[in-house]
């Protein structure tokens, strides 16, 4: 804690950074913070928060940003973040120049329960790295069912929804200005459960741009396995098109441009 | 009611520029294909937004055909590659989530191929009266 500590304090003396997005203990929970040259003594309390306590900093950093453009901001990232960062300088959402990385490793325990396959960032000021993980295997259980049992199971938890837009609005890559889910000419309204369709919506809007942090089926009051269609949705953007979501290697999104050539068949009626 | 034969309700994308021609084709060209599908004719099948199908779906369409010209004569260049781009994924998504993906399907016709229109029609209602309703359609659910 202590190294992460001194480079935040030294970003924020040398004037490199306008602020830290990080987490400090507040009335006993690990809470979401700015930090500021201003009152630099609050350093001392800054955390990597635990691992059940996470918020979306990506999300709080896009709402600084629009208040402060011009601004650079040091942000506290563990893997997931890192890779929502990286889609959303890709979606020309932020400025690459203008964030600077305070990584996190996260432990084991968080990485098997996220089944996360890079579960630390680029950088690593606190934790060491840990095993990732490969395989969902909670997506490989709705992979083996049959067709029919599949779609009653899924439609049981689509049917839980309370429409309460709280994956959406906890969504760090979720920053559209207008939202399919709440147009009335593609989804109904004044109506739950919604549209059975309602999160197959959202995972095609998640495909290749869903960073997996997980925050979404957290969130959900009516605990919809979202995690799992949207691990499937990467996966399958992945085998067709190649592209590794969050990775600053692979590209631009296949979504976000049409391509010079199609190799792509149609499949067989 | 219960002895009568299933009729699917289908729903057509078709581009402006070769399925719709092509269906043109086969229309003049006085071709027999089955009355259960409904054309809704696009500029460009590049604009059939996977909104448009779940949509289609929602509102008790058995199944979704989706026409669009030829890779490589699109008018408008290079649309196409994003409708197989988009309805592929959305197949194996469906399928995911046990929507039953053939219900979803892709073909390529151009403004001179009037009889493959008709066969794809055929051969498309055909397996969606095999496959019965659709299951969104048989949940309470689904309005």
């Amino acid at each position: 804690m202590d190294r992460l500590r001194e480079k935040v304090r030294n970003l924020l003396q040398e004037g490199k950074v306008a602020g830290y997005l990080g987490y400090m203990m507040q009335d006993g929970h690990p809470l979401p913070h700015l930090f500021t040259p201003e009152r630099l003594e609050e350093v001392a309390q800054a955390i990597v928060a635990p691992d059940e306590a996470r918020y979306p900093l990506d999300k709080l950093l896009q709402e600084l940003v629009s208040r402060y453009p011009d601004a650079t901001f040091a942000i506290q990232v563990r893997g997931c973040d890192e890779r929502g960062l990286n889609e959303l300088y890709k979606w020309g959402q932020l400025d690459p120049g203008k964030v600077v990385l305070v990584g996190v490793a996260c432990t084991q325990a968080q990485a098997d329960y996220c089944e996360c396959p890079g579960p630390w960032a680029s950088v690593i000021d606190y934790g060491e790295k840990c095993e990732p993980v490969l395989r969902s295997r909670r997506v490989d259980r709705i992979d083996a069912l049959a067709g029919d049992e599949a779609f009653k199971e899924w439609l049981a938890s689509f049917n839980r929804c309370i429409k309460c837009y709280g994956c959406r609005d906890v969504c760090p890559m979720c920053f559209c200005k207008e939202c399919a889910l709440e147009h009335p000419d593609l989804m109904s309204t004044g109506k739950i459960p919604p549209d059975s369709i309602f999160q197959l919506v959202r995972a095609i809007h998640m495909a290749g741009r869903c960073i997996d942090c997980g925050l979404c089926e957290e969130n959900c009051p009516a605990d919809i396995p979202l995690r799992v269609l949207y691990k499937k949705g990467n996966a399958l953007v992945k085998g067709l098109f190649g592209y590794e979501t969050g990775s600053p290697e692979s590209g631009l999104s296949p979504w976000k441009n049409l391509g010079e050539e199609s190799t792509m068949t149609t499949k067989p009626l | 009611m219960a002895d009568k034969e299933f009729e699917p309700k289908i729903i057509g994308f078709f581009c402006n520029w070769c399925t719709y021609a092509g269906a043109d084709l086969a229309g003049v060209s006085r071709l027999q294909y089955p009355p259960n599908i409904r054309v809704i004719r696009v500029m460009c099948s590049g604009t059939v937004s996977p909104h448009h199908v779940l949509r289609a779906f929602q509102k008790g369409a058995d199944g979704v055909l989706i026409g669009g010209c030829h890779l490589g004569d699109c008018h408008y260049l290079r649309g196409n590659f994003m409708t197989i781009k988009r309805m592929r994924f959305l197949q194996d998504l469906l399928k995911f989530t046990g929507f039953e993906d053939g219900r979803l399907h892709l073909e390529w016709i151009s403004a001179a191929e009037g009889p493959k229109f008709a066969q794809v029609v055929r051969d498309f209602t055909e397996k969606i009266k095999k496959m019965g309703p659709s299951r969104l359609k048989q949940t309470p659910k689904a309005a």
